[in-house]
C-alpha cells in the first residue's frame, strides 16, 4: 500500500511539473489548499489504519477542506485579516496529530 | 475493512496532492525564491509608486527643457542686441576700433620766423586741421582721431596757442589716424589743388603713412544730452 501511495505521489509530482506555472496571486491560496490536502491524506491514512475509512467522507473532506482553506485565505485577504494563519495552525496541528496516531499504529503493527 | 477501494481512493488523492505540490514548487521557484507573496505585493506597490514618480520627473524634465530652450532663445536675442550695441557704439565713437587706414602727420613749419613775418603763419591752426578732417571725411574715413582724441561730436577749436579737441589740449605734431580705404584716403588728400597740397606748398611738413592696422581709441569724455531726446518708436511702428 505504501509503495502505491508513494508511486501516485511521484506520478502526481511528475504531472504537476508539466503543467504551466500558475499566476503569483494563486500561489498563496494553493499553499493553503496543499496544507488542507495533506491533512486530508493523513486523516485518510489514519482512518484506514483504524478501519474506519469511508470513501465519501474522505473525498468530500479532501475537496471541501481544500476549497474552504483557499476560500478562507482569500476572504482573509479581502478583509485585511490574515485568516490563512488560522488555517495553517489548524491543519498543522491536525497533520501532526494524524502523523502521531499513524506512527503509533505502525509501531503496534510491527 | 482494509479494502482495495480505500487504498485506491487514497492513492488518487495522493496523485492530486502530488500535482498541487509540484505546481506550488514550481511557482515558488519561478517567483524568485525567498519572496513571500506579501513581499511581492509590497514590491509591486513600490514599483508602481516609483514608476509614477519617474513619470512625474520625466514631465519635469520636459518642462525644464522647454524653459531652457526659451532661455536660449532669450540669450540669442541678448546676443543680437549686444552685437547691435557694439555696432552703434563703434559708430558713435564709444568703442575702440581698428582697421586699415592711414596716419597723416602735420607739424608746424620748423625754424624761427624771419623778421617781419607773422609767427602765426608758421603754426598749424584749428582751421587747417578742420579742413584736413573734412577732406578725410569726404574720402571715406570711418573713424578719425587726432593725437588719440577720437572725433565724434568733437570740437576742434583754437584756445590761445593750443588746440582743443574733446576739451583736451593737443600739441603739434598732429597725428591724425584715419580708418578707411588707405588708397582712397591717400588719393583724396593728394588731390591736385586740395588742401594738403596747399599746406605742402606753404611749407608745413606733412607725412602720410598707409597702415595695415590702426587702432583708434574710444571717446572717453562725458556724454550728455540735455536737449536731445529719442523720438518715440512706437508711433513709427504702427
Amino acid at each position: 500500500m505504501w509503495l502505491l501511495l508513494l508511486f501516485c505521489l511521484l506520478l502526481g509530482l511528475f504531472i504537476g511539473f508539466q503543467i504551466p506555472v500558475l499566476p503569483m496571486i494563486f500561489a498563496k491560496y494553493l499553499s493553503i489548499a496543499i496544507l488542507a490536502a495533506l491533512d486530508s491524506v493523513f486523516g485518510g491514512i489514519r482512518a484506514y489504519m483504524e478501519d474506519g475509512f469511508d470513501d465519501v467522507i474522505f473525498i468530500s473532506g479532501f475537496v471541501v477542506n481544500t476549497l474552504l482553506a483557499a476560500g478562507l485565505a482569500y476572504l482573509g485577504d479581502r478583509l485585511g485579516v490574515q485568516l490563512y494563519l488560522a488555517a495553517v495552525v489548524v491543519f498543522g496541528v491536525r497533520i501532526f496529530q494524524n502523523l502521531g496516531i499513524i506512527r503509533r499504529y505502525l509501531l503496534k503493527k510491527y | 475493512m482494509r479494502s482495495k477501494g480505500a487504498q485506491f481512493t487514497i492513492a488518487i488523492v495522493c496523485l492530486v496532492l502530488g500535482i498541487m505540490l509540484a505546481i506550488q514548487f514550481k511557482a515558488t521557484k519561478s517567483y524568485s525564491l525567498g519572496y513571500s507573496p506579501d513581499r511581492v505585493e509590497e514590491l509591486a506597490q513600490k514599483l508602481s509608486q516609483v514608476t509614477e514618480e519617474r513619470d512625474t520627473m520625466a514631465n519635469e524634465v520636459a518642462s525644464l527643457q522647454e524653459k531652457l530652450s526659451n532661455i536660449r532663445k532669450n540669450d540669442q536675442a541678448m546676443a543680437d542686441l549686444q552685437q547691435e550695441l557694439q555696432i552703434y557704439s563703434m559708430y558713435g565713437g564709444l568703442a575702440p576700433v581698428q582697421g586699415a587706414g592711414i596716419i597723416l602727420t602735420v607739424n608746424d613749419i620748423p625754424g624761427n620766423s624771419e623778421p617781419g613775418e607773422n609767427p602765426n603763419n608758421r603754426i598749424v591752426h584749428d582751421l587747417e586741421l578742420l579742413l584736413l578732417i573734412n577732406e578725410l571725411k569726404a574720402s571715406g574715413a570711418e573713424a578719425i582721431s587726432i593725437n588719440d582724441e577720437r572725433l565724434t561730436m568733437s570740437e576742434i577749436r583754437c584756445a590761445g596757442t593750443q588746440i582743443l579737441v574733446n576739451t583736451n589740449l593737443i600739441w603739434p605734431p598732429f597725428v591724425i589716424s584715419v580708418i578707411g580705404n588707405p588708397e582712397q584716403l591717400e588719393s583724396g588728400l593728394n588731390i591736385p589743388g586740395g588742401f594738403l597740397s596747399t599746406m605742402k606748398a606753404i611749407g608745413y611738413p606733412t607725412h602720410i603713412q598707409k597702415m595695415e592696422k590702426i587702432e583708434i581709441p574710444p571717446y572717453t569724455g562725458r556724454i550728455k544730452s540735455s536737449f536731445m531726446k529719442p523720438v518715440e518708436y512706437t508711433k513709427k511702428a504702427e
